[in-house]
């Protein structure tokens, strides 16, 4: 079993990642541009003047701390070397501070945030799926659906301004923008949380609003499949009980594809909510992102790259190791 | 002393689209009776509305199957029964799998895929029995599949670790474990080799001989309906038209179609080309006018064109549906007058 199953899953697994991190070191490096020209232009633009040695210097300087000294497989090389050790390098825009410092900053912003919505709006979504297919005629099925196909086209920039202005501007319920309250003390207390809570409150209300109408949509159609098959007509003609019908079989069955959406979406919360995150001014990677992008800031783009590539494939993996014990049809060999 | 007793039963497949209403007349006015203690077959070729026959006579009707018309009637050693009158999900849960239980057609998925096969089982009787005791509960299955030769280790299984015959025999088991009063099995033998048929047929007559119970037996494979029924009926085009005795139907098949059906079925050391019936099963949406046989029928009349003939008992327990046995029937009857 441990040969069978786990060994080429892992073989995989170490696969991608070395793709991804390597496309991560490739893919910056055939840019025309080269941030360290472009880092000295923008010293030398400010009408500074600079000796030329001093000029010379500085680009090695530079160069030695983008990790770009040296041909192609060296700089490759000490990537590796450099990532073992857990450094992604400096950011250019905030130079000295390391790579590493910022993403550690904004990571627990976006997880909480990311992993609330999903979580909520994944359980909302799919109980709801289930209750339609189990009882595709009462009102409140038809009237989720209907909510549900109505919401979900709506683009979700619109979603969260209308939201904003008008529990924020016309309402004001909630705070506009940031993470928490501007001079409040960060720490594990009552005041904090409450007050952390309520400027998380729209941005994962807007997100869990629409996100429910596509589990919930997805759980309805792979139910609505399961309803016909020839096991749950037959646990009907043997007279199980509605109750048990609805768990044991259909949902039961459903529920499958469902987790394995939960968990790539998983993955997904390491790259943060761009869009949530701007309109929201909340700080978490996506806005972080969104400024290194903007900035041209290459090394923080890689390492908000490698924690996305690394967060996917590691949810899949966990998905792909706990598949057995969901559907016993797939087996461990 | 009957059973079961339908009386022109009419169940058709309605498809409303755009206002447009599409009828399949999958079961057009069926009537016939099921004496206790009997297997009673049901045949005929795919489409002839057999299994909707099944499904209406046992009550598992739901969209877009509707009864149009007709009496569905048990009479259970205790109660009477009007299927079609019960109302309401918690009345047809009580009948089924205790009064009425179905064996279903032999295929991969008739078992939850994700359910060992004792989960199965604790479904069915908690639903009606409720479980108390787990002791008595194990006592209660495990007496009952050995009984039909399977071992209690494939209760621990997944349906999907089961040979495809294993399967269709827990099946059995599950559907007889109430004992029920009347079983109704819808082609139990249909996608399984002929040696594990033979087994679930073996298994079949087993049951029936020890839990003494009704069984109603829909297939097209004759053979099975030689070796397990007392009593068959062949259905053609939604209609009855021909029951009988198994055996004196296939000595002495009186209507068209049942002489086609058994011609078409080869002999051991005849090497002539078997003949099939020639053309195709009628659309049920459109069925032919009079006799629905009479596009095929060898022996078509003008008369077989316009009218369409009533089942009628031509010799005790043989009732045909054709004009040509009519005209035997007045005979018969003169004959008994003049005497």
């Amino acid at each position: 079993m441990f040969k069978k199953f786990f060994i080429p899953r892992m073989i995989q697994y170490f696969t991608v990642l070395f793709i991804g991190i390597t496309l991560v070191f490739v893919i910056p490096r055939l840019l025309p541009s080269d941030p360290v020209s472009t880092q000295l232009h923008r010293m030398t633009s400010q009408g500074q003047y600079l000796d030329p040695a001093a000029v010379e210097e500085m680009r090695e300087t530079l160069q030695e701390l983008y990790g770009l000294k040296g041909g192609m497989l060296q700089q490759y090389f000490s990537y590796w070397k450099r990532l073992f050790t857990g450094d992604l390098g400096p950011s250019f825009t905030q130079f000295p501070t390391p790579v590493i410092a910022l993403i550690r900053m904004s990571l627990p912003w976006t997880l909480g945030l990311l992993l609330a919505s999903l979580s909520l709006s994944w359980m909302i979504g799919t109980v709801l799926g289930g209750i339609k297919v189990s009882f595709p005629n009462s009102p409140f099925s038809k009237a989720t659906e209907l909510l549900a196909m109505g919401i979900r086209p709506i683009p979700y920039y619109i979603m969260a301004l209308v939201l904003l202005i008008l529990f924020a501007f016309l309402f004001p319920v909630f705070p506009m923008a940031g993470g928490y309250s501007v001079g409040s003390k960060v720490g594990f207390n009552a005041r904090f949380i409450k007050d952390l809570l309520r400027h998380s409150f729209l941005p994962i209300l807007s997100m869990v609003v629409l996100e429910i109408g596509g589990w919930f949509l997805q759980m309805r159609n792979v139910a609505s499949n399961l309803v016909e098959e020839d096991y749950v007509v037959y646990a009907e003609a043997s007279g199980l009980p509605k109750s048990k019908i609805v768990f044991s079989y259909i949902m039961r069955n459903a529920i499958v594809p469902q987790i394995t959406g939960f968990g790539l979406n998983l993955g997904f919360v390491f790259g943060g909510a761009l869009i949530t995150e701007m309109v929201f001014s909340y700080p978490g990677m996506g806005t972080l992102l969104y400024s290194a992008i903007i900035a041209g800031d290459y090394n923080l783009i890689m390492g908000i790259n490698i924690f996305s590539i690394v967060g996917v494939s590691t949810a899949m993996l966990i998905i792909d190791l706990l598949y057995p014990l969901l559907d016993p049809r797939v087996r461990y060999q | 002393m009957s059973i079961l007793r339908v009386e022109n039963l009419k169940a058709h497949y309605v498809t409303r689209k755009h206002r447009k209403v599409t009828r399949v007349l999958a079961v057009d006015g069926v009537s016939f009776q099921i004496n206790k203690n009997e297997i009673y077959g049901i045949a005929g070729e795919s489409g002839c509305g057999k299994s909707t026959l099944l499904k209406a006579v046992s009550g598992l009707i739901k969209p877009p199957l509707e009864v149009v018309e007709g009496q569905v009637q048990y009479q259970f050693d205790d109660r009477d029964l009007d299927l079609l009158t019960l109302r309401g999900e918690q009345e047809r849960r009580e009948i089924r799998g205790v009064r009425i239980s179905h064996i279903p057609q032999g295929s991969m998925s008739v078992l939850n895929p994700v359910r060992r096969i004792r989960k199965s089982f604790e479904d069915i009787i908690g639903a009606h029995l409720g479980i108390k005791d787990k002791r008595e509960f194990e006592d209660m299955v495990r007496k009952h599949i050995e009984a039909l030769g399977l071992d209690w280790n494939v209760m621990h299984s997944f349906p999907h670790q089961l040979s495809g015959g294993m399967r269709q025999r827990i099946t059995i088991a599950l559907a007889t474990i109430l004992r029920p009063d009347v079983i109704f099995a819808d082609e139990p033998t249909t996608a399984l080799d002929v040696v594990v048929q033979r087994g679930v047929v073996q298994l079949i007559k087993t049951i029936k001989k020890e839990q003494q119970n009704t069984l109603v037996i829909v297939t097209h494979d004759l053979a099975i309906h030689a070796n397990l029924c007392d009593r068959l009926a062949i259905m053609y085009a939604g209609k009855i038209v021909e029951e009988a005795d198994a055996e004196a139907l296939f000595a002495d098949p009186k209507h068209p179609y049942t002489e086609m059906l058994l011609d078409s079925l080869p002999i051991v050391g005849d090497r002539t080309t078997r003949e099939s019936a020639p053309g195709a099963p009628p659309s049920l949406v459109h069925p032919p006018s009079g006799c629905r046989f009479h596009p095929r029928c060898p022996q078509a009349m003008e008369r077989c064109k316009l009218e369409a003939p009533n089942l009628i008992e031509v010799e005790i327990g043989h009732r045909v549906a054709c004009f040509l046995q009519e005209g035997i029937v007045d005979e018969n009857v003169q004959e008994f007058d003049a005497r």
